[in-house]
């Protein structure tokens, strides 16, 4: 069950208010770095956001997948081009789970206060997480990591490889980076080729809650699109005006909008429960995969569809969200893939 | 109590008075079926949401969700007729004190069946045409007219029904809310076959039926807003009921394609799972809604789409049932190769009502996208309703 306290309302609501104003995600799409790095600093120094979700004893403010949700909601909203998904989505929640004391001292200080950026690797040239190739042996990896979000960039390199999860640092010598070019230009993917780079082993066990708290990560990120699609078709259709009634009164374009919340409310559901489950995160994490994707890409298609012929012009943002919509289905195991998990996880 | 302890007894009532096979007859099933409800009531088991006055249980909606689990799990008869999802809402709201004393009680037992008497022939979706009139005389409505699609009209012993109290022009401000004797005199009652074969519904005339005025719930023409009433509270709890139930029928359909070796193929096991991820988000969002009510005093948007979801999810889910029978989809519920006595057949069937019945899906969509979304008002149609 959840509801959100007061305090994460809050949090929510000053997020919201600061993206408001820097959400022009044109301007820094260009950039080398894909991204505005004024904007990462104001995150940290002024919101210290990308301390969200860590423990108070490493710099952090110690809430958890709930308040990140929040915060990711809100920027999936805008599609801000940010190091935070990566940095504190996805390396900052896998170094908490590992239950790696030293990894924790190491790292998570220059996350929760923003001089770190970071990136987790996980799919290969076959595009999955899985049959990993990638190995490492006397503290030196080798192999080849592809769709490393932010991976250009990023300072720590985590990298799930065939044994467990390895740290290198970005820099690190046998370490080659290519930038790819992307449908969605909002998030930068990188190629990232390892030739016996030194890596640290981080944690024990394999690192699937990671791959199960980044699907989590990117679900609430897809609800915040998603709703963006739908308040944005909803506002079209207050005000235009076809055959002298706004396009809004018309019981087609009614339907269509109210699709779109039922799936954007189901995948709230879905996702708002996952940041919550504990031990039942397998499961909840690959429902809120696999249903949170379609939901968004479902309210970007039809965002565009309600436009109209402004909807498909490149000056209007609709097709943004498309191209983050249909890339982030890919990112962590497509919505079949976690289908077929879940029917693994539950017996079918 | 601890919530585990609580689950335990009443899963132990449940079983321990199982009131066994449903039977195939009628009116011994109504029997059979009164005696459970009337035993579940003496026993303290009626009503989870209910306010104690009324008999129910006033739980907690942490206690709330566990009783429909369990109520669900142990497949025993559920509520006779529509009144407790509808009109008990409606009359704890606004109805009087002596209204509530006399009618609530012997609803939730049930020893009196209600049945909604809304639609017309010429007023389904567009029900602010409804002609059924009362005039009044006296202290009472002499009410004429006819309703159709009643479920449960046949077991009925209370009809809560809207009537036209104004001018025939009134629309949606000329109508009241009246309980109706289903017994009186001038009531007639014919079953009403549906595409399943079975009489679920019926259609009811009224002839010069006396009603008392005092049997009016809200004020005369005042019936309208009425119509809305569902409680935040009955519908969180709604709503995990379906959850329960459909986790319990995905179960058994899993089973079956287990059964049927059907699970080999990977276009089935990718159906079954989503399946699976909808029946947990249908629990999520009652729990959601639950916390919602919890926090805000009120349900937040998702239960005003849940609806749609579950209808939307039992129509699919039965109609893949359907196809993973394979040649024996074609075979009515009485035929002895029938598949589990035929039960996803008539699913499938019995769930076209699903998107129709309590107001079309289509209809639904409009009042989602105009009270939730604020779009603009189709000028073609009355403000949005239900």
């Amino acid at each position: 069950m959840i509801a959100f306290t007061e305090e994460q309302e809050d949090l929510r609501a000053v997020v919201r208010r600061f993206l408001a104003d820097r959400a022009d995600v044109r301007a820094r799409l260009d950039s080398g770095e894909g991204h505005d790095l004024a904007v990462w600093r104001q995150l940290a120094d002024q919101l210290g956001l990308p301390g969200i979700a860590v423990p108070e004893e490493y710099g952090g403010s110690g809430g958890g997948p709930v308040e990140l949700g929040i915060v990711l909601e809100e920027m999936g909203r805008v599609l801000l081009p940010s190091p935070f998904f990566a940095t504190v989505a996805l390396v900052g929640q896998a170094l908490t789970a590992s239950g790696d004391d030293a990894a924790k001292s190491r790292w998570l200080p220059g996350i929760a206060d923003g001089s770190l950026t970071a990136t987790l690797a996980v799919a290969e040239e076959s595009g999955r997480a899985t049959d990993l190739t990638t190995t490492a042996t006397g503290g030196t990896l080798s192999g080849t990591k592809m769709f490393v979000v932010d991976g250009h960039t990023a300072d720590l390199l985590l990298v799930v490889a065939r044994t467990g999860l390895f740290a290198v640092e970005g820099t690190a010598p046998g370490v080659t980076r290519t930038r790819l070019e992307t449908l969605d230009r909002t998030r930068r993917l990188a190629r990232i080729d390892f030739d016996g780079a030194p890596a640290v082993p981080i944690g024990e066990s394999p690192p699937r809650k990671a791959l199960d708290l980044a699907v989590v990560a990117l679900a609430a990120e897809q609800v915040g699109g998603a709703q963006a699609c739908l308040d944005m078709a909803v506002g079209h259709a207050k005000v235009r005006v076809q055959f002298d009634r706004p396009i809004g009164t018309f019981q087609a374009i009614k339907h269509k909008c109210a699709d779109m919340l039922l799936a954007i409310e189901a995948a709230r559901s879905a996702v708002y429960h996952a940041a919550s489950a504990g031990d039942e995160l397998p499961v909840a994490a690959s429902v809120a995969g696999a249903y949170c994707s379609v939901a968004f890409t479902h309210a970007a298609k039809e965002n565009i569809q309600i436009h109209g012929g402004v909807g498909y012009t490149w000056e209007h943002d609709a097709h943004r969200y498309l191209k983050r919509a249909k890339s982030s289905e890919q990112l962590f195991g497509a919505p079949a893939a976690h289908r077929a998990r879940l029917a693994d996880l539950v017996g079918i | 109590m601890h919530d585990d302890d609580f689950r335990a007894r009443l899963r132990a009532f449940l079983v321990e008075h199982h009131p066994g096979r449903r039977p195939k007859d009628r009116t011994e099933r109504l029997a059979w079926q009164k005696a459970w409800l009337a035993k579940l009531f003496d026993a303290g088991y009626a009503g989870p949401s209910w306010p104690r006055e009324y008999g129910g249980m006033d739980l907690s909606f942490a206690r709330q969700v566990i009783y429909q689990e369990e109520y669900a799990k142990a497949r025993v008869p559920g509520p006779l007729g529509t009144g407790l999802g509808i009109a008990a809402p409606t009359l704890v709201k606004y109805g009087t004190a002596e209204q509530k004393e006399r009618y609530l009680r012997p609803m939730l037992r049930g020893d009196a069946v209600w049945a909604q008497g809304y639609s017309e022939p010429d007023a389904g979706s567009d029900l602010p045409a409804l002609r059924t009139t009362a005039r009044r005389e006296g202290d009472e409505y002499i009410v004429n007219g006819q309703k159709v699609w009643t479920s449960s009209g046949d077991i009925a012993d209370v009809l809560f029904t809207l009537v036209r109290t104004g001018t025939p022009a009134s629309r949606q401000h000329g109508i009241s809310y009246l309980l109706v004797d289903a017994h009186a005199p001038g009531v007639t009652v014919r079953p009403l076959r549906d595409l399943t074969g079975d009489a679920h519904f019926c259609e009811i005339f009224f002839t010069d039926v006396r009603v008392p005025v005092a049997d009016r719930v809200g004020e005369e023409n005042g019936g309208w807003p009425l119509v809305r009433t569902s409680l935040g509270h009955e519908r969180a709890a709604g709503a995990m009921n379906q959850a329960a139930r459909y986790r319990r029928v995905l179960d058994e359909l899993i089973e079956l394609a287990h059964e049927r070796g059907a699970t080999a193929d990977p276009l089935v096991r990718a159906r079954l799972a989503d399946f699976e991820m909808r029946v947990r988000i249908m629990r999520y969002t009652g729990m959601r809604t639950i916390a919602d009510i919890l926090a805000r005093g009120e349900p937040g948007p998702a239960s005003s789409t849940s609806r749609l979801f579950v209808v939307t999810f039992e129509q699919d889910l039965h109609e893949f049932a359907v196809d993973l029978l394979g040649p024996y989809g074609m075979l009515g519920r009485d035929d002895p190769h029938a598949v589990q006595r035929g039960r996803w057949v008539w699913g499938f069937l019995r769930t076209r009502a699903s998107t129709i019945g309590a107001g079309t899906a289509e209809i639904q969509r409009n009042t989602i996208a105009e009270q939730l979304l604020g779009l603009p008002r189709d000028p073609a149609m009355p403000p949005s309703s239900r």
